[in-house]
């Protein structure tokens, strides 16, 4: 990591404990650091701008709400606040009140091999995580099930009829793909 | 891996839907074994979000934010003020709520025979208008009553239908904006009961103001002890 981002970093992990102590205006201080990255992550998701807005709006207001949950010892503040942000968004497609929109669909198919992105909060050491390199690692089909999975919330049986494979099939796919990403990201452990 | 890893694997990566959520649900809040699983895949898969296209969200959307956080207030900061107070809280088995329910046993057949507090309740004359107060006791239908006079610097508390468990006292604290709270007294159940306010807290008073109710070992917090977890909250309002 170059000295800006973890100065970033270390400001975003301060801000953080500030809000678990409930001090409002640390969350506005977070709210800027990070809702760009969180919105591009629910509009990814559900693919509709103003899903994604209401998706936003939730998770900040669970965040004031829950602050205190989060362990600056367990993930960076961004990759926890990047994964709390996609269960929301994931939770609001399967209470089914969501029908997924359909302007990622081109997105989807451009980004699925794409590398990592370079921005300044988003700069961090994860950019070299392990995850990038394991999942090149494996087949193309299981690869591009669980890339679809993680960047757009499908199910097993949605991923099965969008690759048109009998659901069993995709299943053996997806678990033979994540035994295999576990066994390369814990060498690199 | 063994089933259950791949459970936490499929469950983190949302594979999962209709009943095999719900139950993967279920087991993360139960199982502590199968949560930390989970997290770890989270962990593990989180930077693969560093590919996504940052998006600006329209300003609206923290104007709505800030919108709800204000409606909230209460909320929120009763959440910080539990946070301050779990810290240095007794400890206790029970939930609050169901130890307020053990410490004040429902006497219905003193609803609605409140006492009368003319005594007190002389028309306050102080520039600062009366304010009332209602706090909930959550899992009951009973609620503590608080009228703030301004002319006697008196704070009722009615707790008409609650009895005491022999075991607990209930104490009453003002939240100032800034520093420690302030105990208004002890609950007594069963009684509306004059309370005198400190000087400090009376001009401090205003529609919005907090109190708090913490429970206590008989006779209160003991001095120089940790106050008691926070178990009921109310807010003024101008009447």
């Amino acid at each position: 990591m170059n000295p800006a981002s973890v100065d970033a970093r270390n400001r975003l992990i301060a801000a953080m404990r500030r809000l678990a102590q409930g001090e409002r205006a640390a969350l506005e201080e977070v709210y800027r650091a990070t809702s760009a990255k969180l919105f591009g992550i629910c509009y990814r998701i559900l693919g509709d701008e103003k899903e994604a807005e209401d998706a936003l709006q939730d998770v900040y207001l669970t965040l004031w709400r829950r602050a205190d949950r989060y362990d600056p010892r367990r993930a960076s503040p961004i990759a926890w606040l990047a994964t709390f942000a996609r269960n929301r968004a994931i939770d609001r497609l399967r209470t089914g009140k969501v029908r997924r929109g359909t302007v990622a669909e081109d997105e989807a198919t451009q980004l699925a091999d794409e590398a990592p992105l370079a921005d300044a909060i988003l700069i961090d050491a994860e950019r070299e995580a392990r995850v990038h390199t394991c999942l090149q690692s494996l087949d193309d089909a299981p690869r591009v099930a669980i890339r679809t999975a993680f960047f757009e919330g499908r199910t097993y049986t949605e991923l099965a009829e969008s690759m048109e494979v009998p659901l069993g099939t995709m299943k053996s796919w997806i678990r033979r793909g994540l035994a295999k990403l576990k066994t390369c990201m814990e060498a690199g452990e | 891996m063994t089933e259950d890893r791949i459970l936490a694997a499929e469950y983190a990566l949302g594979l999962l839907e209709g009943e095999e959520l719900l139950a993967a649900r279920a087991r993360e809040a139960s199982d502590t074994a199968f949560a930390a699983d989970v997290g770890q895949w989270q962990d593990r898969l989180a930077p693969l979000a560093d590919a996504i296209h940052p998006r600006l969200p329209r300003a609206e959307v923290w104007q709505r934010i800030e919108a709800q956080l204000s409606s909230n207030g209460g909320t929120a900061n009763i959440v910080a003020l539990q946070r301050s107070l779990r810290r240095w809280q007794w400890a206790g088995g029970l939930s609050a709520a169901a130890a307020l329910i053990l410490a004040f046993l429902a006497l219905p057949q003193m609803l609605g025979s409140s006492e009368p507090a003319q005594g007190i309740a002389q028309g306050p004359t102080a520039d600062q208008p009366i304010l009332a107060a209602n706090m909930p006791i959550e899992g009951t239908p009973l609620r503590l009553d608080f009228t703030y006079l301004p002319g006697e610097d008196s704070l009722l508390v009615g707790a008409v239908g609650l009895t005491a468990d022999g075991v607990h006292d209930h104490e009453i604290w003002f939240v100032p904006p800034k520093g420690d709270l302030v105990s208004l007294g002890i609950v007594t159940p069963g009684k509306i009961v004059a309370h005198s306010v400190p000087n400090a807290v009376a001009r401090a008073l205003h529609d919005g103001s907090q109190l708090v109710l913490t429970r206590e070992p008989l006779g209160g917090k003991p001095a120089g002890a940790d106050a008691g977890p926070v178990v009921a909250e109310a807010r003024f309002t101008t009447i």
